[in-house]
């Protein structure tokens, strides 16, 4: 399983990598906006984003709506970490497909339950 | 400022040679006559000039007074950045003080695994050596087999302690989009208090800087008691999202 971590922050980046090794995802690309995460992802070979939503450039829900906007990655499943937690916020990833949304601050355990959880949904 | 173009006209070339007529032929009182006259045009035109400029500042104090912009960051946006600004004082804090306190409980347990580890070498060099005896192997093996059986759980809890350690530095992201917050606002109130200078100065132009509507857009970390409508937690996102069928 290759996962894409976005986020502008390189110090999140790693407190994300090193949660996710902790689970056992051994596999981990990273990019600091959406400009940079979309051409990874439309390579090919990411079966999971984790994303931002607040970053220059291309933020996280512009990018959410890229993914779900392409053929090949509509299905991909999207995952949001975020410091945004305004009821509207939320409500506009929901429709804009996430399919997962943590806030920040986090712990290791949420970020366990809510993967479990997508992957349990999309199989 | 009379402009050259009113100061050469055919009233005024008139009016000169009036007066070099009046001077050649020495009639003083003609000469004063056309002279307060020519004053008398000249100060009516500054008096206009100076009304308009009078005019033009007072509009410019005038729409600078209705303008809120100013109001709106004296009252709210500067409070609020303090608030912002003493909630990353908080997360700095909390972060440090998580960090040190498993560090702080951390180095016991490394301090045990050494002490530990440099008594059973102590002993394991004897036993090579062969400068041990039966009831001391005896002893050896029992103090081998409890610091395996130990060991495990020590270097489970020292994890425990660097993940609580990698998960304090969240701050540093967080507490940044609060920062970058506040520096925009700082550079809003640099702004307009230039264009107060500028005003002061009696250079006119105003360029206020339009307050956005940030409604949707991202907003950065929640600051308690400063950002209304966000959710509280975690639990709250979750409940939200399940209310609308996640």
């Amino acid at each position: 399983m290759k996962i894409l971590v976005v986020d502008d922050f390189s110090t999140m980046r790693r407190i994300i990598k090193n949660l996710l090794n902790d689970l056992g995802f051994m596999n981990i690309v990273e990019a600091d906006d959406g400009n940079t995460a979309l051409p990874v992802l439309k390579k090919g070979g990411i079966d999971f984003l984790v994303t931002d939503w607040n970053m220059p450039g291309m933020t996280g829900i512009e990018l959410l709506k890229e993914v779900r906007a392409d053929d090949k990655l509509n299905s991909l499943p999207v995952m949001m970490v975020t410091a945004e937690q305004k009821r509207e916020q939320i409500v506009q990833a929901a429709e804009a497909g996430v399919n997962g949304y943590i806030v920040k601050p986090f712990t290791a355990v949420t970020l366990k339950e809510k993967m479990s959880k997508i992957f349990e949904r999309v199989g | 400022m009379l402009e050259e173009n009113n100061l050469i006209s055919d009233d005024n070339i008139a009016r000169s040679k009036d007066l070099l007529a009046c001077l050649e032929r020495g009639d003083e009182n003609g000469a004063r006559d056309v002279l307060d006259e020519l004053t008398r045009i000249r100060e009516t035109e500054l008096y206009m000039e100076m009304g308009k400029l009078t005019r033009e500042l007072h509009d410019s104090i005038m729409a600078f007074g209705k303008d809120d912009t100013l109001l709106n960051l004296a009252q709210e946006e500067i409070p609020d950045a303090r608030s912002r600004l003493r909630h990353v004082i908080k997360m700095t804090d909390d972060a440090a003080n998580r960090t040190l306190s498993a560090v702080e409980e951390s180095l016991p347990i490394c301090e045990d695994v050494t002490n530990k580890s440099s008594d059973l070498h102590e002993k394991w060099c004897r036993f090579i050596q062969r400068d041990m005896n039966v009831q001391e192997f005896r002893e050896l093996s029992l103090l081998i087999d409890k610091f395996l059986e130990g060991n495990t759980d020590q270097v489970k809890e020292l994890r425990s302690k660097l993940n609580e350690i990698l998960m304090a530095q969240d701050f540093q992201d967080l507490t940044s989009q609060i920062i970058k917050r506040v520096i925009g606002l700082v550079e809003d109130v640099e702004t307009n208090l230039v264009n107060l200078v500028k005003l002061a100065g009696g250079n006119i132009t105003i360029d206020f800087v339009k307050t956005e509507d940030h409604s949707i857009e991202a907003v950065g970390p929640a600051v308690p008691g400063v950002d209304t409508n966000v959710v509280s937690g975690q639990d709250e996102v979750d409940e939200l999202l399940s209310s609308l069928g996640f």
